[in-house]
């Protein structure tokens, strides 16, 4: 029993890192350009097959293939938002959601007609192998570590610290925190707000990117994988408060918390159901999330 | 300025709105109810004239979306709260239409009433919690009521009642004594009714709607709900008997989509598409109007239908249509983002009004 839920705990603990990756590109984009990307599922589909097509075509192995994806969706979401989304930002929110809906409609059946609908898989040599920790010397368990997900732990730690760093350091990173503030008094201060939401898009799908080549090795996918994704990244970033990167891996950490101990228990077919009923809690009894109003 | 008699409403609509308000002169609403009658005539004249099974079909396709884009106009273009999860009630309408057809025996019109009414209940208790959230809160909370409700159906601690992930499959409608091929004429007929009279039950209870209290009520939450409040509307109860209307028809809805296809699966009942479909009418018709989401189900399905079947320039859209119907939204949605009420809009028409839009809208 305690195998089981230490198991849980290592599983929820990788799994949350990767999460946390899904939702941080989500969660930019809502707190600056206060949209809500319903394609963002789409572009973490997108990332996984960039992977695939990489590793089964050119044989590039699925971790070297990260920047690559990052730097494709990074392309498509700038052009995305410079040409598309600009288009009817101030428009209500309704017509907004419409229009990524649309964009995710899209997406996904561009995706069906170039890699079809079948599930696919990114299987190096090395997927199965892992740590086995705490290792009981009579029967031989202990608590596996899977290699690849502690690399997806790693890397999506090491990408959320440099989003963390850039967005608090650097000129353009303050950029898009001001325009995420007061949009207007960014502007009289000599931030061009079009490019900057590009860029802000353009980021946040890079996340996604990324989030996805890290799921494609390791889980099987189809073109429809997003919409789970997107619903997570939804409540994760409620969770953890909009506007906050420390908030998000904390909501993802709670979530993936959740996520692994309802899946070990008689509720595991309601995953989703009891997901959203976090949310409505959520909503209700704090709806600015655990790290609060805190701005981006 | 000071007005002795209190304004009515029929007082309200003899000050012309629309550039076609103007065009028609006083007798105008005398128009709308002999268009209204000609087209509802036409409609109901429409299978005499001996159309094949296809185009039947295709009709009552169109008829229910309009049903279903009407039905989201309660909740999203009167009261303004934008409903993404409406499929969630489609499918509980199915599915209660289904059990009772299956396991009680029930006919075909009580159970379609009943499954409405199961969809109403849910929206109801589901509702009272999501409707205190605002905007987009609202609109996700809605999205994940709609996909917590599919995995709720097709569980299997539930499976005794609704046979799980491996659908439902109810008994076929068998006319006295006919079978095969004049069962089906007979039936797509039918179900042409059904459908032509759902239509009918929804637009009449919109346009009840915009003469009475509730209906008043909904169009100040939309504008102001603090006001609204302040003015001792109850808002919480009009919001949720917004949302309990749109969950009745579109129950209703998937009540008729059972027995029709005769089978139901939890992914295809509580398929977001359906949800989609009924909000694009909407807005391409004009949300808040009476008859908007109408025109917009007919042009979307007009859209979609020709897409999907038709070879424009002799080039085979195949796999591609849903795609262009992803543009077509895209599209809609950056040049008409009010709908086709642009087009009956105050000012003279112009080509000018899409570049208006986008400019009004963009960054």
């Amino acid at each position: 029993m305690t195998i089981l839920l230490g198991q849980s705990l290592v599983n929820a603990i990788l799994l949350s890192g990767m999460l946390a990756l899904v939702a941080l590109g989500f969660s930019i984009v809502w707190g600056v350009l206060k949209i809500i990307n319903l394609a963002h599922g789409a572009f973490i589909m997108l990332g996984a097959y960039v992977t695939f097509t990489l590793f089964n075509l050119y044989h590039v192995d699925p971790f070297l293939t990260i920047p690559i994806s990052m730097l494709a969706l990074f392309l498509l979401g700038y052009l995305i938002q410079a040409y598309v989304i600009n288009w009817v930002i101030r428009a209500p929110l309704l017509v907004t959601f419409l229009l990524t809906f649309g964009l995710d409609i899209i997406l996904i059946n561009l995706a069906l007609f170039v890699w079809k609908g079948d599930v696919r898989a990114v299987g190096p040599a090395y997927a199965g192998t892992g740590l086995t920790l705490f290792r009981d010397p009579l029967t031989s368990q202990g608590i596996q570590v899977p290699y690849v997900r502690l690399a997806a732990f790693v890397i999506s730690l090491v990408l959320a610290g440099l989003l963390y760093l850039f967005m608090s350091y650097t000129k353009l990173g303050r950029a898009i925190q001001a325009t995420g503030q007061d949009k207007d008094a960014a502007q009289l201060t000599g931030v061009r707000v079009a490019p900057t939401y590009a860029l802000t898009f353009a980021i946040g799908a890079a996340l996604a990117g990324a989030a996805g080549s890290l799921i494609s090795v390791m889980q099987p996918f189809d073109p429809n994988m997003g919409g789970g994704y997107r619903l997570r990244a939804f409540i994760i970033v409620v969770l953890g408060g909009l506007g906050s990167i420390p908030g998000v891996i904390l909501g993802s950490v709670l979530f993936a918390l959740v996520d692994v101990l309802v899946g070990i228990s008689p509720l595991a077919p309601l995953k989703d159901g009891v997901a959203f009923a976090m949310l409505v809690l959520v909503l209700i009894v704090r709806p600015t999330g655990i790290a609060g109003k805190a701005f981006y | 300025m000071s007005n002795p008699k209190p304004e009515t409403q029929n007082q309200k609509s003899k000050m012309p709105v629309t550039r076609w308000d103007m065009l028609l002169g006083p007798r105008r609403n005398i128009v709308y109810v002999v268009v209204c009658a000609v087209a509802l005539a036409a409609l109901l004249f429409l299978p005499r004239m001996s159309l094949s099974g296809f185009v039947l079909t295709s009709l009552t396709t169109a008829l229910l979306l309009a049903v279903r884009a009407q039905a989201w106009n309660f909740i999203g273009g009167y009261t303004g709260y934008a409903a993404f999860g409406n499929v969630a009630f489609y499918g509980l309408g199915a599915y209660g239409t289904a059990i009772l057809m299956t396991k009680l025996h029930w006919p075909f019109l009580p159970a379609m009433l009943i499954g409405g009414v199961v969809a109403t209940v849910y929206a109801v208790i589901v509702g009272l919690p999501v409707l205190r959230m605002r905007g987009q809160y609202f609109a996700i909370a809605t999205l994940g009521v709609a996909e917590a409700t599919r995995e709720l159906v097709s569980s299997p601690q539930l499976s005794k009642l609704t046979a799980g992930p491996t659908g439902i499959n109810l008994p076929f409608f068998r006319p006295e004594g006919l079978s095969g091929a004049a069962a089906a004429a007979v039936g797509s007929r039918y179900f042409y009714y059904v459908a032509v009279g759902l239509l009918v039950f929804v637009v009449l209870v919109t346009w009840l709607l915009t003469r009475s209290k509730l209906g008043y009520s909904l169009v100040a939450i939309r504008e102001d709900e603090d006001a609204a409040k302040m003015l001792g509307i109850n808002t919480t109860w009009a919001k949720v008997a917004a949302f309990a209307m749109s969950a009745f028809f579109t129950g209703l809805v998937g009540g008729h989509y059972a027995y029709w296809r005769t089978f139901i699966l939890p992914e295809e009942v509580f398929n977001v598409r359906y949800t989609l479909e009924g909000i694009l009418s909407a807005v391409l018709g004009g949300p808040g109007t009476i008859l908007g989401p109408v025109v917009g189900g007919a042009i979307y399905d007009a859209v979609s239908t020709f897409l999907t079947f038709s070879k424009p320039f002799g080039i085979d859209l195949g796999q591609f249509h849903v795609t262009i119907l992803g543009l077509f939204i895209v599209m809609v949605i950056i040049f008409l983002p009010r709908g086709v009420a642009d087009f009956f809009g105050r000012h003279k028409f112009s080509l000018g009004m899409f570049l208006e839009n986008v400019r009004q809208n963009r960054v």
